[in-house]
């Protein structure tokens, strides 16, 4: 019978982290980590704000929308 | 500059030993850790906000090779709720204080130690990624949440 777990995640999800849990940690790094560049936020070497909400504010004026940074 | 690598996790795990800095790491990067299939750029880091934490965090990240001046190790030392670093070997976020968790030791309570990484708990993630309300965690979640259900009937 199917489990609760089962029925409400896609078996493709289900078998993704199967799969991961059988790679050892470097791979699944290797896999995880890739790079592009972000416009604006890549473009500065340092940032700092004083508050979480003063950077979501920043994030909200100052990011491209399709980076996904903007609060919903 | 490269994509991050587990080299460097582990570089950072053991400087950060070496100076006691007290940290987890959170966000995708700290999922990815627990074993999350998924991609991401950025390894996040919650630190423990107070004066002496910050100052070994400070000497943690020259022994990195961070080029950090006074004035920004000033702001590390002082604990700002997030910084975000791109003038050393890797990028690094800072985060003091996550959306959606209250304190550092409660998160260093529940933590997760992988390899010796030492890692929030797969609650506290989510819990960080809801209270953000971003588009993209919004768009992440729900895989992330199958993943935390599928991480506990691991156990």
């Amino acid at each position: 019978m199917e489990t609760e777990l089962e029925s409400n995640t896609p078996r493709e999800w289900r078998e993704e982290f199967e799969a991961a849990a059988l790679r050892p940690l470097e791979q699944r790094m290797r896999y995880a980590f890739i790079r592009t560049h972000k416009p604006v936020l890549d473009d500065a070497e340092y940032r700092s704000f004083d508050t979480m909400e003063e950077y979501r504010a920043w994030c909200d004026k100052n990011l491209p929308d399709w980076l996904g940074y903007g609060r919903v | 500059m490269a994509a991050f690598e587990y080299r460097q996790a582990q570089e950072i795990r053991d400087a950060f030993k070496r100076r006691e800095v007290k940290y987890l790491f959170i966000g995708k990067s700290g999922a990815i850790l627990l074993g999350y299939p998924d991609t991401t750029q950025d390894a996040d880091l919650f630190i423990e906000k107070s004066i002496a934490n910050g100052e070994r965090l400070v000497q943690g990240l020259l022994d990195l090779g961070f080029r950090i001046t006074d004035e920004q190790a000033q702001q590390i030392r002082q604990g700002k709720d997030f910084i975000q670093l791109k003038n050393g070997p890797f990028d690094l976020d800072l985060v003091f204080a996550p959306d959606g968790i209250e304190r550092f030791d409660d998160a260093w309570n529940r933590r997760v130690e992988i390899e010796g990484f030492p890692v929030c708990h797969i609650d506290d993630i989510v819990s960080s990624k809801q209270a953000a309300n971003r588009v993209k965690d919004k768009e992440s979640l729900p895989r992330l949440l199958s993943f935390r259900d599928w991480l506990k009937k691991q156990k």
